[in-house]
């Protein structure tokens, strides 16, 4: 399969790998993986607690390109929004960005999965978790 | 299984004769090839129940008598129409026995027609209990790689190619069990079609468990081929 060049460059120069301090308050760490392919993906992110801005994010893929390159640009996109923000980032923006094939879609639910995850996981952490019912809608349905 | 069947299989008829032909691959009347009626499963083309068990040598015998029987160069002398059929029955003859032949295929396939396996529509979770382990061993999968590459450092690189080994062993354990757990819940598939209990929770247990032996699968894969690269 022929991937398209945004997949290649993402693939190629991924943009913040690597992790965060785990134990970090202010770190959330989303770990998800897709059965199909056995990928799993694991996104990071450090939040602002007074603004709630996320200033950091990392990730670690082990998976194929598209898996890696919707990872990446996960990253490159939450970065400097608020988790609420982030929250909004539909995987099919990914799919749209990456062009990604029918077939590669889920790689893109991912790292949505993944990004959902990480924001639960800092809000878990900083006892926002039943605080914010404005989570609501926050597993939409992956249709493309 | 949401639209309606609108093709009976008295509803089908022999194009030359007009006999009812129902899902046959020849008319029972004249004997000429049928066009495979669209709705046909791989189940339905062998005459079938959705039954996760089946007995593979008499699924072997049939396929072996039907590609004899709709082998296109049986009909050589027959017109371009019946041709084409035989080769459209001869070509999803082969998709029908490779896919039931093999009793993982034959649950996922299962499970993609009751539209729990397609693309875009229904989810696949992965198991959250094993991502953990996923990761960390694709990080040690990872250092062995680096270590290989970096050349150097023999004691270092066996020390992660033991504990690759002992992750190996320990994941053949694992999916030693999932197997076993497949197949009892393939059989408890059977049971609840066989007395018409409701059987579409077990779909839901069938596809848990498919997940994680596709994601174990695919770990033992990446462990074996990586040990085996030098």
């Amino acid at each position: 399969m022929a991937y398209s060049e945004k997949v290649i460059d993402h693939y190629r120069n991924p943009r913040n790998v690597g992790s965060l301090p785990k134990d970090d308050p202010n770190v959330g760490t989303g770990l998800v993986g897709a059965p199909e392919c056995g990928d799993v993906m694991k996104l990071q992110v450090r939040v602002n607690p007074v603004t709630r801005v996320i200033e950091e994010a990392k990730f670690k893929t082990f998976g194929c390109g598209s898996a890696i390159a919707s990872s990446s640009l996960a990253t490159e996109w939450v970065k400097g929004k608020t988790v609420e923000e982030a929250l909004q980032i539909k995987n099919t923006e990914i799919v749209r960005e990456l062009n990604l094939p029918p077939v590669k879609i889920h790689c893109s639910v991912l790292a949505e999965d993944a990004i959902k995850a990480a924001i639960g996981d800092w809000k878990r952490k900083s006892g926002l978790a039943e605080a914010a019912p404005a989570s609501a809608p926050a597993v939409a349905p992956a249709q493309e | 299984m949401k639209e309606t069947q609108t093709l009976t299989a008295s509803d089908l008829r022999c194009w030359s004769c007009g006999a009812a032909a129902g899902r046959a691959h020849f008319c029972p009347c004249c004997g000429k090839i049928q066009p495979l009626p669209p709705d046909t499963d791989y189940f339905a083309f062998f005459d079938l129940p959705r039954r996760l068990g089946l007995d593979e040598r008499a699924l072997e015998a049939s396929y072996h008598e039907l590609s004899w029987r709709l082998h296109p160069d049986r009909f050589a002398q027959a017109s371009e129409a019946e041709r084409r059929l035989s080769l459209d029955r001869s070509a999803q003859l082969n998709d029908a026995f490779r896919t039931l032949r093999d009793p993982v295929r034959r649950v996922e396939y299962l499970l993609w027609l009751a539209g729990r396996r397609r693309e875009g529509e229904a989810r696949q979770q992965a198991p959250p209990e094993l991502l953990e382990e996923v990761f960390a061993l694709n990080e040690t999968l990872e250092e062995l790689r680096q270590a290989r590459h970096a050349g150097g450092e023999a004691a270092a690189e066996a020390s992660l190619r033991r504990q690759l080994e002992a992750e190996q062993q320990k994941l053949e354990t694992l999916l030693a069990a999932v197997d076993a757990e497949l197949a009892e819940a393939a059989a408890a598939w059977d049971r609840a079609l066989d007395s018409g209990a409701a059987a579409e929770p077990l779909l839901d247990r069938l596809n848990e468990i498919l997940n994680r032996r596709s994601y174990l699968r695919n770990l033992v894969e990446n462990i074996r081929q990586e040990m085996a690269a030098d």
